[in-house]
Parts: C-alpha cells; structure tokens; sequence
C-alpha cells in the first residue's frame, strides 16, 4: 500500500494589497465617533444604522481595528465622567433617580454602539483578546460612575439609609432601590462586593442594638414574635428589591442577632420563659419559639434540655409529695393528665417531634421509678377503673384509658412487681364479683400479654378460668341435688386453682351448724367428679348475705364477710359472749377476729352488735351483745371490707421481700443460659447481658447478680477461670 | 530410735516394704481401729469405709498426740498442716491409713529421725509462694466438716490467724473482725481462695482495688467496711 499523501488546496487572498490611506481611517473615525456623540445626546434618529455599520465594519477589514477600539474607550470614557459630574450634582433624593435615570440611558447607547460595532465585536475583539462591547461598557460604567470617589460611599450610605427608615417603618421608594441593586448585580461582583456585605454588617448591628433594647423591655412571648415579624420582613424585602442569594445571608444575620445571641436569657425568662409557657399550655407561643430556635444551632436542644429538667423536677416532686401520694388513684390520674398535657403541646407546637418525645419518655421513666410504689398504685388505678370507674362508658373509650395505663405500664422498671400487685387486685375483683366489664377485664390481659409475653398472664388467665369453671360446678351440684336442699341456705362456690391465685391458703375456721351440711355436700359433690384433688374451704375469704330481724321486727339483709358470718350465727343461741368465747367456738386467728369485730361492733351504722365496753379497740376481755336497737334506713347492710386498698407499711415490706425471693431464680436461670451458650465470659459482660435479658420485667442490681453467681460457682455450675480471675466458666 | 523386728504382717505390700522400718512399731501404736475410736469420724466416709473394710484404720486424735509427740512438734504447728498437705489428707485431725504411708513414701520417710528431718524442710515451703498458694487452697477442703460445701466461720479464721502468720497480711485481724460484725456465717471456697489473691495483689491503700474487678461480694463489703470506718483511706481518684 503506498501512503498517498493528499493534495489541500489553498485558496490565497489576493496578492495584491487593497489599501486604504490612513486619513480615510481617521475619516471614518470621526463619523463613528459623531455618532456615539449623538447616541449620548439622544439624538439617535438622524442616523443611519446602515452607513455606521458599514463604517465600523471597514475600519476594521482595512486593519484599523485598534483605533476603532480605542476612539470607542475614550469616547465613552468622556462621556461618562459627564455623566459623572450631573449624578454628583443632584441633590438629596434626586441622586438615585438621576443614577437609575443615567444608567437606563447608558443601557440604550450600550445596545445601539455595540450593534453598530458588531463586526469588529466578531473579529477584532477575540482575536486581540479585548474585551467584548457590551462588557466593556458596563465596566466603564462601573469605573467611572460607580466607583467614582464622590458617587461609591454616597451610592451606598443612601442605600443602607433607605433600608435602615424602611426597618423604622418608613414606606420607601421599592422600585427604585430594585433597579438599582440590579444594575449593581449587572455589574458582577459588585453588588456583593459593594453593597451586600456592607450591607449585612450595618444589619447585624442595627439587630443586635434591637434585640438589645428588645430583650430589656419585653417579654419572652412579645419578644419572639417581633423576632418573626423582622424575619418575615427581612424575607419580604429580599424578593422586593435583592438579589435572591442575600436572603439565606439576612436571615442567618437577624436569627444569629436577635435568637442565638439570647437564647439563653428568653428560656429562661422570668415569668414568662419556657417553663412558664409549658405551664400555662401557651401552644402559640410555644410553636413560635419551636419554629424560630429550630434556624439556629442547638436552638432545639436547649428547648429540649429545659424542658426535661422541668419535667423531671415537677415529676419528681409529684412522685415524692406526700399529699399526693395518699390516694393512688388520684396520683395516677395526676400522672396521667400530665402525660396528656405534654403529649398535647409537643403535637401542636413541637411539630410531633421525635426528639421531643423520647425526651418526654425519658423524662417519665425517670421519675416514674423515683417512688418504688408507683407499680401498686398503678395496679390500684386500674382496679379502680375495672371495678367501677368505667361503668357505662363505651367500649373505645375503655380501650383509650386502658391504652394510656398501657404507657405508663411501660415506664415502669419493676414491672414484676406490678405483677405481684395486679394479681392480687383481680383476685378481690373476682372474688367478690365486683368487675364493671368482663370485656374490659380481658382486654387488659391481652394488653399485658402483647406487651411481656404469656408467661405474666398465664396464670391471670388461669384465675379467669377458675371462675367459670367454678359457674359450671355449681350448675352441675345444683342440678345433682334436686329436692334435697329445699329451704336450707343456698350455697355459691368459687373453686381456686393453688397456684394460680396470689391467695395465701389459711386454716378454716368453725363453720355454722346451719352450713356445714350444704358445705359437705358440696365436697363430697366435687370430689365425686374430681378424684385426687384436696379441697380446703378459704374461710378468710368469701361473704355471706344473712337475714336478720331487729327489736321492732325490723328486717336487714347484712352482707358480711365468712368470719363475720361465723361470728353473728352464735348470737342465734345466746344473747352475750365475751371474746375469748367468740374465739373458742370460731377458731378464727386473733388478729382477723380484732378486725371484724371492729367493723360489727364499732362503726357507726353498722354496729349490729353491741360492745361492752364502748371503747374504739377490742380487748381481749370485751363483751359483745346483740344490738337490738340497730337501724339503718337501708335494708340491706354491707359491712365487709373487701375492696382493695394500698398495703399498710409492714405488708409493702413482705409483698417486695416476696418480690425479691423470686427475682433470684429468674436471675439465676439468666446466668446459666447465658453462660451455657458463651460458655466464657467475664463479669461485666454477665452483668450487662443478665440486665438486658431481664429488663423487661426488672432491673436487676448488680449486688445480686454478684451473689447469684458465687452460689452458682459453689454449686459447681460455673467456674474462675484459672488464668483469669475475672472470667467465668460454665461447667457442663 | 526403735529396734527393727521383723514380723509377720497381715495386709498388704505396704508391709513388706516398712518390715525393717524402725516405723513400723510405731505404725501400730498410732494406728487406732476404728471400732476402737472415741472419737467421732467424719460419719458417711469412715462408715463406709468400715463397712467396705474392717482393716481400714484411720489415725485420730489420739493417735495425732502421739505422732507429734515422738516428731517432737506441737500438734498446733503449722507444719503439720504441711504434712498434710502431702498426705493428701481429706478431713484435718485423722489420717486414713492410705493417706498417711502414701505421704511417707512420696516424702521419701523410713524413720523417725528423717521425719523429724523433714519437718524444717517442709516449712521451708510455706516460703515459696507457689507452695503457698497449693497449702492454702488445700487447707479449706481439709478444713471443713466432710459433707458440707462450705467452711464454719470460727473454723476459717482460725486457719486464716495460722496461715497468715506465716505470710504476713495485715488486714488479717480486720477481715476476721469483719465477717464475726457483718457475716457471721459460713464461708464459700470462692470466698477462701479470692481472698488469698486479693491480700497478695491488692496494696494496703486499696489504691488498685477495682470495684468492678468481679471479687466475690464479701471482700466488695470488706472495702466497704473499711473505708466507712476509715481503717484505710483510699486516694482520691
């Protein structure tokens, strides 16, 4: 193959030179240059674009590019320093207009001169590396009108003023300050350069002398919306008569002065700060200040943080206020409505936060734990509600209250022990039949069973079950008896599961005469259907309804409890017995015998029997009598006590030694199955995993997990590592 | 020293070896039948051991007074804790006829002279702190009722005055005050051999006590008690 090299053809100019001789150039240049003259006279219309350009246009074909260029500069140049001249010479106002006025005519000259030069704009202006016409005129703008001595710092004091009178609430010219912050954006850089930062600077300490002056006389409220109001100004002017990159830059100055600069002094304003306005539930004021703080750094944390230290503080008082600790049931509601009131301020003037939130949860489990009662008067609250607080009300709004103790539920960090509680105040309520709604009962077991899993309510699903199999048991002895009962006393058995019930089993006493047959016969009944089983009447519970009849035969139907009954059915006999004799023929144990005789004899009424002596205690040499003269304007009479009540002293004492013998072996099985499946582990390391194994029931201290583990290595499940002392073993 | 005798023996090879061991007479009067014994065993085992084998004997009491008596060592010393160490003696205060020739034959003893002999020898050991160490941790198992898991408070510290007498500690004295104040109950073999670790390792000062150095929760008590009564200062970190 042979490199074929190809032919370019070349079209040459002519050889020959056309020349022209240099007083035609100046000729034509001074024709151009009449013209710009005219142009600058407003005297445009006897021209003929035609010629001019063709003038332009020949100039620069016959090499004089450079004169055309440089007769243009210093044409334009002398102009302008008369342009110059008549803006310095206007007086107050007029210099704007006559600035706005010149430029606009500047503007118009500038289009026509460069249309007339676009030849040499083409062609002469990139090959020389000049600057392109229309560029060239707004420098020379710049330069010499702009940036000349007299106009360049009275440009921008009489900017500035205007701005500083329309902050004091002058109306001002918009329009005009518009056309002029755009031809100073025309200019390039010079609208930053020369007006917007100088600009930022004056407004920064125009903002911060008013924020001063502002913080001393106003209120946190009053304060925080003139805060607004100036940035919604601020925002407002900007899309009036600024370039639009300034309002991010303005905004930024006015938050920095007025909001960052005093954060600190309006949350904590006297009086009328935030904490005042969590108080007094200002939900305005309190979104405004969500919305301005939350454009500064740490604005929202430092709302935050007062906000949890107030909350903790009036929580903690709450929970640690003996008034309000004397009835549970109030406390809760107290804690409830605090809850309401919070969750109500962060949705409307928190924006739902999510921070705030958290922060609001942490806040209650702080101080929910403070007072290690909060588990039973919670129980106590629901037994409350279930028992008659939510009588007629609709099944939704039960579930909303239930789903609110729900929460409060779920702050508590000993969740066992509002176990232990709960399980003893649905007993009573069971027990006694006393329940609003056997729906509501069973939706806060699923509730408890959604949140800690089967094991906390199987046995509380076991209670629910013993009271219908009980209905069904007596269904069925009833139906079995027929005839044979008749007149005597009409039985109603409850058969509790041991184990499934908090009760603790007791001795029964001596029944009446009157009972013990339909009592047996119930046993031999049950035992009949049911071998291998013991059955052990809980004579320290149950009540009876006995019909009595009063001097003037008068009727009362006294509900009472089994002891009470047993106590009262003796008097059918005898008319007196002293206490020992009650206690002989009743063997019921001493202290219980105190109490029911005190609630038969000594309140008043419902004393259906009578004391000798009157004193408010019983004594172990006390008499009791009939009381014939009993009345009351109600036939029926209930004098048991069968509600539940918050524990006395020495009962918390038991109920939590109960709580803390059974958290051992839930703590122990942590540890082993812990162990078994790391199998090398050391301390810190348990107890953090043991912890968090636990927390959903409790929080185990750290003492015990110690103590658990050291009965452990002696048992020999685990081992000290030999090597290490702080590593633990499993031994398999 | 005893003359030799030969003699016919009833058991096992153990005799043909001691045959002309000056020992050997003494073997006999150390040596007490169990049936013989008013002192009461350590129940299950020596019962057992009965049952399995009328000829166990064990050496008791009794039979201790004499050894130390003919070694010429008060039977409080220490050494003989040392003894039985080597032994590998199960319960303090009786030796089982196994345990005891097994020890002679690991320490190399055939007569009197050389058990005497032994003896400066074997306190020398208590010096060395591996040997030490093995002693303490010997001394609980040993120390303790047969059958229990754990060791009667009066009897550690009892252990605890002798042994420490040997390696000086001297925080002894407050920990006994401590336990009889606060605890008043049995003591874990945890307890006993953290405790050697925690003296040989913890300063005076408790200046490198680390409450999360997972020390079992009666020395955490310990340090507890003695900064609230200021027995010791700890610098301030």
């Amino acid at each position: 193959m042979s490199a074929q090299k190809r032919r370019t053809f070349k079209i040459e100019a002519f050889k020959h030179r056309v020349e022209i001789d240099p007083k035609y150039a100046e000729r034509t240049w001074k024709v151009l240059e009449h013209a710009i003259h005219e142009i600058y006279n407003h005297n445009a219309s006897g021209l003929s674009f035609e010629e001019l350009y063709r003038n332009a246009y020949n100039m620069v074909l016959h090499k004089y590019g450079e004169k055309l260029y440089s007769g243009l500069v210093t044409t334009m140049t002398g102009h302008l320093k008369e342009i110059a001249k008549s803006i310095e010479d206007a007086q107050g106002s007029l210099f704007l207009e006559e600035l706005d006025r010149k430029w606009g005519e500047h503007n118009k000259a500038l289009q026509m001169i460069r249309d007339i030069m676009m030849y040499m704009d083409r062609t002469f202006v990139p090959s020389s590396g000049r600057t392109p016409v229309h560029d060239l005129g707004l420098n020379l703008w710049r330069d010499n009108i702009i940036h000349s001595s007299k106009i360049q710092s009275r440009l921008l004091d009489t900017l500035l003023d205007l701005i500083h009178r329309e902050r004091k609430g002058e109306v001002i010219n918009r329009g005009l300050m518009r056309n002029i912050t755009k031809m100073l954006m025309d200019l390039g850089p010079v609208y930053q350069e020369d007006f917007e930062k100088p600009f930022l600077e004056v407004s920064a300490s125009f903002y911060s002398g008013e924020s001063q002056q502002l913080i001393e006389c106003c209120d946190c409220g009053e304060y925080l919306r003139k805060a607004e109001k100036r940035l919604s100004e601020e925002t407002e002017r900007v899309s009036h008569y600024l370039d639009s990159g300034s309002e991010v830059k303005i905004t930024s100055v006015v938050e920095g002065e007025m909001i960052a600069n005093h954060m600190q002094r309006l949350v904590h304003m006297e009086n009328s700060g935030l904490v005042n306005m969590l108080v007094d539930d200002k939900y305005e004021d309190l979104a405004r200040m969500y919305n301005l703080f939350r454009r500064v750094t740490d604005g929202l944390l430092m709302i935050r943080d007062v906000m949890t230290l107030h909350l903790r503080e009036t929580g903690r008082q709450l929970v640690s206020d003996p008034e309000k600790l004397k009835d549970p049931v109030d406390f809760v509601q107290h804690l409830l409505d605090e809850k309401d009131k919070y969750d109500l301020i962060i949705s409307k003037s928190f924006n739902n936060d999510k921070t705030f939130q958290n922060a609001l949860n942490s806040s209650f489990e702080y101080f929910i734990n403070l007072n290690n009662r909060s588990p039973e008067f919670i129980s106590l609250y629901v037994d409350d509600k279930l028992r008659k607080g939510l009588k007629g009300v609709s099944e939704e709004d039960v579930e909303v209250v239930l789903d609110k103790v729900m929460m409060l539920f779920r702050y508590l960090q000993e969740k066992d022990v509002f176990e232990k509680y709960y399980k003893q105040h649905l007993a009573k309520r069971l027990l006694s039949g006393k329940t609003v709604s056997d729906d509501a009962e069973r939706s806060m077991i699923v509730k408890l069973k959604t949140e800690c899993g089967y094991q906390f309510t199987s046995k509380l699903e076991g209670m629910f079950t013993d009271m219908k199999t009980s209905v069904d048991t007596l269904q069925g002895f009833y139906a079995s008896q027929h005839a044979e009962i008749g007149d005597g006393p009409t039985l109603a058995v409850q058969v509790l599961t041991t184990g499934s019930w908090p009760t603790q089993p007791s001795a029964p006493c001596n029944l009446p005469t009157e009972i013990i047959g339909i009592c047996e016969k119930f046993r031999t009944y049950y035992l009949g259907t049911h071998t291998g089983r013991r059955l052990t009447w809980q004579t320290n519970m149950g009540t009876a309804d006995i019909k009595a009849t009063f001097g003037k035969a008068q009727k009362h139907e006294l509900n009472v409890s089994t002891y009470q009954m047993c106590i009262l059915m003796l008097f059918n006999s005898v008319d007196r017995l002293s206490y020992k004799e009650i206690e002989q023929a009743t063997e019921i144990p001493a202290s219980d015998l105190k109490r029911c005789l005190q609630s038969l004899a000594c309140v008043k009424g419902k004393n259906v029997l009578r004391k000798e002596p009157m004193s408010k205690d019983i004594a172990e040499d006390d008499a009791f009598y009939f009381n014939d003269k009993f009345t009351s304007k109600f036939i029926k009479v209930k004098i048991g006590t069968v509600a539940a009540q918050k524990e006395s002293e020495p009962e918390k004492q038991e109920t939590r030694q109960r709580v803390e013998e059974d958290r051992k072996p839930q703590i122990e099985a942590a540890i082993v199955r812990i162990m078994k499946s790391r199998r090398v582990l050391d301390h810190n390391t348990i107890v953090t995993e043991v912890t968090s194994q636990l927390q959903s029931r409790f929080l185990p201290n750290p003492v015990v997990i110690k103590k658990r583990i050291e009965s452990l290595i002696e048992r020999e499940f685990l081992e000290r590592d030999k090597a290490d002392r702080k590593l633990y073993r499993y031994l398999a | 020293m005893e003359e030799e005798e030969a003699g016919t023996m009833v058991h096992t090879n153990f005799y043909c070896h001691l045959g002309n061991w000056g020992i050997l007479k003494k073997l006999e009067q150390w040596f007490i039948p169990i049936s013989m014994s008013p002192w009461k065993l350590g129940e299950k085992a020596a019962l057992q051991a009965l049952k399995a084998n009328p000829y166990v004997d064990m050496i008791v009491v009794d039979g201790i007074s004499l050894l130390c008596t003919d070694l010429q060592v008060d039977p409080q010393d220490i050494v003989m804790l040392v003894v039985s160490w080597h032994m590998k003696a199960a319960t303090m205060c009786e030796f089982s006829r196994q345990e005891f020739i097994g020890g002679l034959q690991s320490l190399g003893i055939d007569t009197i002279e050389k058990f005497r002999e032994k003896l400066s020898y074997m306190r020398s050991e208590l010096r060395d702190d591996q040997r030490f160490r093995e002693i303490y941790n010997f001394s609980f198992g040993w120390a303790k009722e047969k059958g229990q898991k754990s060791l009667a408070l009066e009897t550690a510290i009892g252990m605890w005055q002798l042994l420490f007498a040997e390696w000086h500690w001297p925080l002894v004295d407050h920990w006994c005050q401590f336990l009889q104040l606060k605890h008043n109950k049995a003591i874990s073999r945890d307890t006993w051999s953290q405790l050697l670790e925690f003296a040989k390792t913890i300063d005076l000062q408790l200046s490198n006590y680390d409450e999360e150095g997972a020390w079992p929760y009666l020395i955490d008590e310990f340090v507890e008690y003695l900064t609230e009564n200021g027995i010791v200062q700890r610098p301030q970190n």
